[in-house]
Formats: structure tokens, sequence, C-alpha cells
């Protein structure tokens, strides 16, 4: 039996960060992972994450995770891979297996950062071929670098379902329809306008009736559901689909917590049991931690806080860091997490349906229920003002924690302020010179720039673009507007892709001028 | 199947290219690619037939965890394709049952 | 009334239109096959389990655990909350007896 100061269980973003946090600290330290590959799911996250300066907002998740683990081995962090941990005791010693044998480890301190797994629900024909997780849809297209399917229907509305429904169209898949049982978008308002403006349907209040096919998925059918959650008769609608992803939440994997003997309880009806933790995230067993999603469903923001925190706590309760140490490094990373903890998306406002934001504008029902906020509404934002000139038009109506766009501003147009949820606010007297910046800088791909009369009838509409191919400069395409409905014909002016903007492509295109408020995506081949 | 190129992450890298059969038919894929990731880009989709109703099963999880992409790998069954590399010469087949039994 | 509780009357098992619904994928147990269990006595994860084997397949209940809880929940009339997880135990994942039984350092 191989003994270290600290053991960790997942080397995903909580458990690789608090391996090294610990590690920084002195403690000999070793983390194992059931896969082939650390890292956790950070590597097929490949979109750019919320938060501040502090969470590494921005930056895409792979080059979070790249980051996270460099930093892990820099420290000695000892990183086992394909070692499964079948056993975890309360004496904090764990059974490995590793290759064709077993090994046994002993720690003085443990961190299980296990993660969560994928939930499921059961229609007629859910176990055909074709019928999967969200989370494997995206190990497919963004690790093993194979699309899933050709025409896909994601069904789930949360953030997993609406990053991975863009994604999917990113990988070159068709993406027919984002359906949710719920009446509302369960995820970022960002994030489902991002995908409604490329025209992307979406059914709330309806879900699943039936995969059809009989060897493997050929077809869909949903169904409207009702307040009981029953499908309506004569409410079904048939797509032609290979594939379904199923994105309806995540639960912790406490399998090991429960082995070892923690105290579980559930927090909130529906939550499900989870371990029972200090506000260090110590279980009722001593020297024993749960971090990240295992201890609770968050974003990997948080879970490399939480991460953090165990680690430093587990280097004070052992003697490697002093107590005035732990207590100052405790104080940035508390802060830190509850920026995280703040916005209508935020741990403590789960499950209920906001109608206003904290400044008290009104949160838009169409995002909520279409995807995408009416022409109509989107003046009544502080991000949106109608000026002369080139401006920025900040489509982000929802306190979610995010605020790159306020540092991204040259000449400091815009201002989120302390309280990182905040609605961004433009202010024109500063004069927004147009770089572009604030665009390839919004990790919701929320913020355009426009300027509505550039002469000749015309106004000019700059947007980000991540999909493949990039337009070219002349080219003529179609506008589509926030719903995603064809609006009229783009020429292409202009299209930036430069290193700084990381893969965010700016293409600025031309519409006639009384469309330069609506235009919102851009697509390849002539309005039809 | 295979994205050729990705507006985020580029081209794939270059990798080896290997043999492997199955059910008998040869096909190609990468070498150390996870077997479900060979097949998908082949176009296979049923990687086994249950053993209680001789249902078709595919990729579900593609992380190992719900073990419902097994199937007989070089004669040995249950083996979780979705994180078994693919090597040269591989004989991928499909699984009836819990593996070793008639095909129905 | 605890969910244990085994005087709590639920009425008589009648047949649901999703009944063949394969509700654990690896041992092929359906909807049907769970419900009538709970007719027949069994008020709780663990016994449903033992008795039909949901959730003891290859992936450990990993993919139906909470399905299952939800259907017992539904039946008893209580929360899912009232029903406690199935014990977790050695070992957490699929393990071959060979390898089980090769302990490193064992004939060192």
């Amino acid at each position: 039996m191989t003994r270290y100061d600290l053991i960790v269980i997942g080397a995903g973003p909580a458990g690789l960060s608090a391996a090294a946090e610990a590690a920084a600290n002195g403690l000999k330290v070793a983390v194992f992972d059931e896969n082939a590959r650390p890292g956790g799911q950070l590597f097929k996250q490949i979109h750019k994450f919320f938060g501040s300066k502090e969470h590494k907002a921005k930056i895409r998740g792979y080059d979070i995770g790249t980051e996270l683990l460099k930093e892990a081995e820099e420290l000695g962090v000892e990183v086992f891979l394909d070692a499964v941990v079948a056993g975890l005791y309360a004496e904090k010693e764990i059974v490995v297996r590793i290759g064709e044998e077993v090994a046994h480890f002993k720690g003085d301190t443990v961190i299980v950062a296990t993660g969560a797994s994928e939930n499921m629900l059961t229609f007629e024909g859910w176990t055909l071929p074709g019928v999967m997780g969200a989370g494997a849809a995206q190990t497919m297209m963004n690790i093993n670098r194979v699309k899933p399917g050709e025409r896909v229907l994601m069904l789930g509305s949360g953030n997993v379902g609406l990053v991975v429904g863009f994604q999917l169209m990113q990988a070159g898949c068709e993406l027919v329809a984002l359906v949710d049982a719920a009446p509302r978008v369960g995820g970022y308002g960002v994030h489902a306008a991002k995908v409604a403006r490329t025209g992307v349907p979406f059914y709330l209040s309806h879900t699943v009736v039936r995969a059809e096919g009989t060897d493997r998925v050929t077809g869909v059918t949903i169904g409207e559901v009702d307040a009981k959650w029953q499908v309506i008769p004569g409410s079904e609608k048939y797509f032609d689909v290979d594939t379904i992803c199923i994105a309806v939440g995540l639960s912790s994997s406490t399998q090991l917590l429960k082995m070892a003997g923690c105290e579980m309880a559930e927090p909130a009806p529906g939550a499900g049991y989870l371990p029972v933790c200090s506000e260090v995230g110590e279980t009722s067993i001593p020297g024993l931690y749960a971090a990240g999603d295992v201890s609770g469903i968050e974003e990997a923001s948080s879970a490399m806080i939480e991460g953090r925190v165990a680690g430093i706590s587990a280097a004070g309760k052992l003697g490697f860091a002093a107590e005035e140490t732990v207590k100052a490094r405790l104080t940035v990373l508390e802060s830190a997490l509850s920026a995280l903890h703040e916005g209508m998306f935020a741990p403590k406002n789960r499950g209920k349906a906001l109608d206003k934001t904290e400044e008290g504008y009104d949160i838009s029902t169409n995002l909520l229920k279409k995807g995408y906020l009416a022409d109509e509404e989107i003046a009544k934002y502080p991000g949106v003002k109608s000026v002369s000139g080139i401006h920025p038009v900040i489509e982000c109506t929802q306190n979610i924690p995010c605020n790159p766009c306020q540092d991204s501003c040259p000449k400091k147009c815009i201002t989120v302020g302390g309280n990182i949820v905040t609605l961004p606010v433009f202010d024109e007297k500063q004069g927004c010179i147009g770089c572009g910046q604030c665009i390839a800088a919004c990790s919701g791909q929320a913020i355009f720039l426009v300027n509505e009369d550039i002469g000749d009838g015309l106004a000019s509409v700059t947007i980000p673009y991540e999909f493949l191919p990039l337009p070219e400069k002349g080219e003529s395409g179609t506008a589509l507007d926030r719903a995603g409905n064809v609006i009229g014909t783009a020429k292409v002016t202009d299209v930036k892709s430069v290193k700084v903007f990381d893969h965010t492509n700016l293409v600025t295109f031309t519409v006639p001028k009384e469309l330069g408020m609506r235009a919102r995506f851009w697509r390849k081949g002539a309005a039809v | 199947m295979r994205i050729a190129e990705h507006p985020i992450l580029g081209a794939p890298e270059e990798r080896k290219t290997v043999t492997f059969t199955h059910d008998g038919a040869e096909y190609t894929g990468f070498e150390g690619e996870p077997v479900a990731a060979a097949l998908k880009a082949a176009g296979i989709a049923i990687h086994r037939y249950t053993k209680k109703y001789h249902s078709p099963r595919g990729i579900f999880c593609a992380i190992g965890r719900c073990t419902d992409c097994v199937m007989v790998i070089n004669g040995q069954p249950n083996v979780r394709t979705c994180v078994t590399p693919l090597t040269e010469g591989m004989t991928v087949d499909t699984q009836f049952g819990a593996g070793g039994e008639d095909r129905r | 009334m605890s969910a244990n509780d085994r005087s709590r009357d639920i009425g008589a098992f009648s047949a649901a239109p999703d009944d063949d619904m394969i509700v654990c994928r690896c041992e092929e147990v359906t909807k049907g096959e769970i419900r009538r269990a709970i007719y027949d006595g069994m008020f709780n994860v663990r016994e449903v389990r033992r008795f039909l084997r949901c959730g003891m397949g290859l992936c450990q209940g990993q993919t139906c655990a909470k399905l299952v809880k939800a259907i017992i929940a539904r039946e008893l009339g209580i929360s899912q909350g009232e029903l406690e997880d199935a014990a977790g135990r050695a070992p957490a994942r699929p393990i071959e007896m060979r390898i089980f039984a090769s302990e490193r350092g064992r004939d060192e």
C-alpha cells in the first residue's frame, strides 16, 4: 500500500484544481481518474467560459484544461490515468484497478471529485442506436472528431442542451429542433439566442413521444404536453432525424462517498441525495472532502474554485499551511465563488420563475419561450442604444455572472460594474471605435457592432461567427433575424480572423438600413 | 461522418491509419481512436443485440459508463468500444446477448 | 407515514400503456415489471433491485437508478427524497474477477 498526503479521485476541473492547490502547499498528491485522458469534461468544452478574469472568463474550456494540467504536473502531482477507483473506505483507503491488477492506496486526506453523470428519460424507442446522451455527442465530435449524426434533435434546453446543440452545428451537423418539456428555456438566454438565430426552432412544452425506426433511429415524433406533462393528442410533430440527444440534467456521482459512509441528505426537494459538507467541502468523515459536481451540480468555473477550497483546507488540516495562510486564501476563493453564485441562474434561484432582472428590467418572455428576443423588446435593455455611427449592441438581458465585455473595450464604452451579474451598460459618449474586441470577448456571442446608416440606404452589422466555411469578402448571402427568419440579402464587406479573438471570427455585412437593428446572422447562399 | 475541418478545433492531427474487420468486412480507422468512433465513421450504428429482447444497441454515453456499446473484440465479449483504442488487425464483431451466443 | 410502511395501501396493480418500456437498459427490466413488483410489496429501491436485477447489470445502475426511484415514488405517492438510494458497494465499476483477484505486490 502506498501512502500520500492527499488522494484526489477524479482529474476533472475540481480534482485537478484541488491537487494543484494542495501540491503548491507542499503536499504529496496523487490523482486517480478512470479515463484515458485527464481533464474530465473540460476538453470537450470548446466554448468560451463565463465569469470574470479570476474565473478564466472568455477562455475556452480545453485551454483551461491544458493550463490546469500543466500547473498540476509542474507542481509534482502524480496523475494516474485509466485508474478505476473501485472502492473508498472510511479509513481513507482506496482500491484502484490499474491495468491488469488492483492496488491499494492510503491518503491522509482524500478529495472526491468524481463529477456527475447525465440524467436520462424514457420514451418509446429510447434504446435504439441513435439515441444518446448530449455528453456522448460532445465526446464524439469534440474529442473523437466524428459527427454523432447528420440530423439531430436535441431534447433539453438547459445550458448543456443549448451549448451542445450549438456545437453540433459547429461540427457540421444539422440541428433540426430543440425540445423541452418545460415551458421555459432552462439555460442562459444568450446560449439560446445564438442557436435560435441560425434558424433552429424551439419547441418548449414539448417532449419526445417516440424514436422512430426498427434497427436505428430514422425519425422522431414529438408532442406538446399539458400542465400534467401528458402529451396532448393531435399535437404530434414528426422530424426526419438520425440522432436524438438527451440533455435533461445531471446527477452527482456520489457512489464512492456513499460507500465510504459519508452522511448524505437531500438539500432541497428533488435535488437528490448529496454529501453533507462543511463550508470547505469536508464531509462527515474528517479529512474526506467532496468538491465540484459530486457535491452539487454547478458550472466548471465553480468546480475549479471548490477544488481549490478543498485543496487548501486539506493542506491546513495536515499542517502544511499555517492557519492564517489558509484563512487568507479561503477569503479570496470564497469571494470568487460568491461572484458566480449571483444572478438569476444561481443555485439559490433554481426553480424560480423570475420576471424581472435585479435592475428591474423585464426578462423577455420570448427569450424564455422561443429562444430569442423580439425586435420590439431589444431597445429597452441598457446595452442597446440607437445612436449614429458605429456602436455595440449588447443583447445581454439576464443577470448572468460575466464581465469580459467591460474589460475588452479600450474606450470604456461598456460598464458592468462590481457585481458581475449586472447587465452591461453601453455609454455612447465614450466614442466607440468599432474595434470589435467586445464581440470576441463575449462568451455568449451576444454583442454586435452596428452602424445603422452608412449611406446608400444601407446599414452595416458585424456579428461573431464560429462556423465553416467562412464567408468571403464581397460574398452575398442571406440575412437572418434573431428568430432565424430570412429577412433579406446581406453582402459581406469584411471578415476579421485574428489570433486574439480565439476562433471567433468577426463577419461584417451590409443590409438595407431598416434591417440594421434586426439582422443578426449570416447564412451562405441567396435568400429564398 | 468524420469532421475534416472544425471552426474552433481546426483539422484533426495526423493519425496512423489501421485496418480492422467488423463482422468479417474490412474497414479502416485511426490507430488509438475508440473503436466506437471508427465504427461511427464507417456508418455502423448497431453494436450488439440484447440478451432478453434481442434489441439493437449502439453508442449511448461514449465515456465507458453505460456499457451499452459493448461488442466482441478479438474474440472477447463485453468490451466497451467507446473506451477501447483501435489497433491494427483488430476484429470487431456484433455481440449477441452476453456474447458467445449464436446469432439469431 | 414512513416510506417503508408496509401497511400502506396502494390499491391493486393496473396495467399502463407504457408498461413494456425498458427502464434498466442493461438487464432489460421494464417499467411494468417494476410497477408490478411495487404492488407485490417491494417498497424501496433495494428490494426492487434485488428482485428484478434492475441496476445490477454491467453499468451498475448508473443510467436507471434515478428512473427506478421515480417510478417507485410515484406508485407509492411519496417524494423521491423519501426513498433512499441503493447502497454504494465496491467495486464501483465492473472489474473482471481475474483482475480483482490479482493484487499488486502480493507475490513480491
